[in-house]
């Protein structure tokens, strides 16, 4: 199956991200990843969902398009 | 290449009570418990609140220092501003997390597990030894741990589940995402936890406010991000408290996110337990989960235990776990989040009716059960409000 390239990623805001761990569960493709206390989205498993975006109490996270 | 029995990742209400009771069950046993953070109990991500009765099946509250304020009295706030004044003897404790996850913390040690703090797990693997391979690190070293059974009770984001290959995936409609400051010089009760519900406040949530000591309060929301115009937990928070209470001082804030969902299809696998928020084991109606990570806890615990000593960790074995666990608790969640489903559909006006009809009844009558006969005679569907906090 070909992988399909979104068009737009979900990107972090590390100086806005508060390392709570709720978008983690919410990611279909687990890309979402915590670990010594800084937050990654991994840009090659990200499928453009949107899901994490709305979600965050402290609106972290956004769509960029995929470069 | 450390080799222990038991490994409880999360010094949570969950972990800590698994590590513990794993000790207690089997003192022979290498437990060992890791925390992420530095200290055990920060940062909290909590509005504190819990159940007298589920509590003391842990630990007695009186004379503590980490039980802030007894709570006698509920207050429930109608979209409207109505308000329902429930009294009851022994409704529960607002509880300085801080001091409670270090106390259960000290129980585990006490019983013998080993606890380490700003120790994380990164990573594991099935090396077909019948054991876990667990990266682990800490101050800049990683190195790998083998262990016979590894309890995940790592909160809201689950890695060992992740890791162990179990979904503990969560729709975005049962994610409640939550903001909280601690206020200080407020106007509340200080014997009562409020509960405000009102689509314009918190939709698909409810705002709280509990006291941590006189004019001292957590005060916070949460809300399903689904159902709001594309503004934060933390934007519908200042609105609330600008409103409420404008003079206040914002001496603390937290965020996090609450599953509201059901316990995740299996708990188990082959040498693994999840526990706590990390297994979906929240009340789906009132938010509430450490009385329930405690209890899964000591259930996970006594499982690791005994199938330790029996020399069997298999799935199979440890399949015990999630029977007790739906048995206990996991079952009525189910019930609760059907009702959850149920009160998606009702709008303000529903909830100010009801405030107005439970208000006929005398203050001094106004039990939980008088409430609960009441409703449901006169609405049905909301019985559960009431008995949000409580179940």
């Amino acid at each position: 199956m070909r992988r399909v390239t979104p068009d737009t990623i979900a990107v972090v805001d590390l100086a806005v991200c508060d390392r709570c761990g709720l978008c983690l569960p919410l990611c279909p493709p687990e890309a979402i990843h915590l670990e010594s206390n800084v937050l990654t989205v991994d840009r090659e498993q990200c499928t453009g969902c949107e899901k994490c975006v709305g979600p965050c109490p402290v609106g972290a996270l956004a769509m960029v398009a995929h470069a | 290449m450390p080799d222990i029995d038991v490994l409880v990742v999360g010094a949570g209400p969950a972990g800590s009570v698994a590590a513990w009771q794993a000790r207690q069950a089997a003192p022979e046993l290498d437990v060992v418990l890791l925390e992420r953070d530095r200290a055990v109990g920060a940062p909290v991500r909590c509005a504190e609140g819990v159940g007298d009765a589920g509590l003391r099946e842990f630990a007695s509250p009186e004379g503590t220092d980490w039980a802030a304020r007894k709570i006698t009295r509920v207050i429930f706030l109608a979209p409207d501003g109505t308000e329902v004044k429930v009294a009851e003897r022994n409704v529960g404790w607002v509880l300085d997390r801080t001091r409670f996850d270090a106390h259960l913390a000290a129980e585990a040690r006490a019983a013998g597990a080993e606890v380490l703090v700003a120790t994380e797990a990164t990573g594991m693997s099935r090396n077909g030894d019948g054991r876990w391979h667990v990266r682990v690190k800490s101050g800049g070293i990683e190195e790998t741990w083998r262990a016979r059974v590894v309890i995940g009770a790592d909160g809201v984001e689950t890695m060992v589940g992740r890791w162990a290959g179990l979904d503990t995936r969560v729709p975005s409609r049962d994610m409640e995402s939550c903001a909280q400051y601690v206020l200080q010089g407020i106007a509340c009760d200080p014997d009562a936890i409020y509960l405000q519900f009102g689509d314009a406040i918190a939709p698909g949530g409810y705002a709280w406010i509990f006291p941590k000591g006189i004019g001292v309060a957590n005060v916070g929301l949460g809300l399903v991000a689904l159902k709001t115009n594309g503004r934060n937990a933390r934007q519908y928070l200042d609105d609330w408290i600008d409103r409420r209470y404008p003079g206040a001082a914002r001496t603390g804030y937290t965020v996090g996110g609450v599953i509201v969902h059901t316990t995740i299809k299996q708990t188990f696998t082959d040498g693994v337990l999840i526990a706590g928020d990390a297994a979906h084991m929240i009340n789906p109606l009132s938010g509430g989960g450490i009385v329930n990570a405690m209890k899964a806890g000591r259930l996970a615990g006594c499982v690791a235990a005994s199938a330790i000593r029996e020399g069997d960790t298999g799935a199979r074995r440890l399949s015990a776990y999630h029977h007790s666990w739906m048995d206990l608790l996991g079952d009525d969640h189910l019930k609760y989040y059907k009702i959850k489903q149920a009160l998606e559909d009702l709008d303000d006006s529903f909830f100010n009716g009801l405030a107005r009809t439970v208000n006929k009844i005398p203050e001094g009558k106004r039990s939980l059960g008088r409430i609960f006969t009441h409703a449901l005679i006169k609405h049905p569907q909301l019985i559960p409000i009431a008995a949000k906090f409580f179940v």
